[in-house]
């Protein structure tokens, strides 16, 4: 498991430091460089569609931009901003009523079918990672969103558990258990053979 | 957390799969970068933001408290001039009663009736002095008061 690296830590510390001294526009130009990444993956993680999460990334940096003077460093500086951005994702899903409407177990059901419509041969993967990104889609939601993020961040747990809001040990099982998923629909497609995998990566 | 960490079964062909299913979901799941408009529609959404209503009122309510705390500032620094003025001028009249006192009598055994006069005069002219050099900013007199 990776930590949180010094100079992140140092990186947040002078920003809150910026903060405290009032100087909000130097806080803010330094806060983008260091989270606009992390908010877009982020958005897209949560929303899967990049359009919808730029548009999301850009509400969550204004609406951070507009709150910055009263950060009071009760919570983290990540943890501030990224539940500024959980919340507007939120907003953002709410909106989209067709999905909004969909409960997490429809959504698993749904996940099941295609699941099974892959198993028949329903699709043809061009490639071992087009295959596999087809088959992460298809987890339940929760393994989904630890799963994608664990690789986006470099395969940083705390980074992870900051951005979703959950405790280090839930992304951890979390993430075995979409591991363990993935790996039986891989033995399910018949593509359980570790040299497929590697060959592929060549 | 690599691959090996994930895989909690002695098989070493399920542990082989692991590592590659690691190695291969890195490959898979490359973070998404941001499209090259984005820095400027973000740029053009803070601009609109900053002259938007509530974002002048938010500017103002901040420049109110900006002002307050000057103004403590200056009250505070008022309060503190006021106090070393007094102090100088209480200090100041000690030490010219304490000076009168010492050069009275030997005035009188060299001017006679005439010493009250040579007295003030000489008291006029000190003071005189001390007004132009303060006025001017010439002259730096040192204050032992000033720590009062």
């Amino acid at each position: 498991m990776q930590s949180v690296p010094a100079d992140a830590a140092a990186q947040d510390r002078d920003i809150v430091a910026l903060l405290q001294t009032g100087a909000l526009e130097a806080a803010f130009q330094r806060t983008l460089a260091r989270y606009q990444d992390k908010v877009y993956r982020l958005c897209c993680t949560l929303l899967r569609d990049p359009t919808a999460a730029e548009d999301a990334a850009q509400e969550s940096l204004v609406r951070i931009w507009k709150a910055m003077g009263s950060y009071d460093g009760r919570a983290s500086l990540s943890t501030w901003i990224y539940s500024i951005t959980r919340n507007r994702c939120l907003s953002a899903m709410a909106r989209r009523r067709e999905l909004a409407s969909l409960s997490d177990a429809a959504v698993e059901a749904e996940a099941e079918a295609q699941l099974q419509q892959l198993d028949s041969g329903g699709s043809e993967p061009q490639d071992m990672s087009a295959a596999l990104r087809e088959l992460v889609d298809l987890l339940p939601e929760r393994y989904r969103r630890t799963l994608v993020l664990f690789y986006y961040e470099d395969r940083s747990v705390s980074e992870v558990a900051s951005m979703l809001g959950m405790p280090e040990g839930t992304v951890k099982t979390s993430l075995f258990r979409a591991r363990a998923a993935l790996a039986e629909q891989l033995r399910r497609r018949g593509l359980d053979d570790p040299r497929q995998w590697l060959e592929a990566g060549r | 957390m690599s691959g090996d960490e994930f895989s909690a079964s002695d098989d070493p062909r399920a542990q082989a799969l692991d590592g590659a299913l690691d190695g291969a979901l890195a490959r898979a799941l490359t973070p998404p970068a941001l499209t090259p408009g984005f820095q400027l529609r973000l740029q053009a959404a803070l601009a609109r933001e900053r002259a938007s209503p509530g974002s002048r009122a938010a500017s103002r309510t901040h420049a109110q408290r900006e002002q307050r705390e000057r103004m403590a500032e200056l009250d505070a620094g008022y309060l503190r001039l006021r106090r070393r003025t007094l102090g100088t001028l209480i200090g100041g009249a000690f030490a010219a009663g304490a000076a009168v006192a010492v050069v009275f009598p030997w005035l009188q055994d060299g001017f006679g009736a005439n010493a009250i006069y040579v007295l003030a005069s000489a008291g006029a002219l000190l003071g005189i002095g001390i007004g132009t050099a303060s006025w001017i900013g010439r002259v730096r007199i040192p204050n032992p008061f000033e720590r009062l």
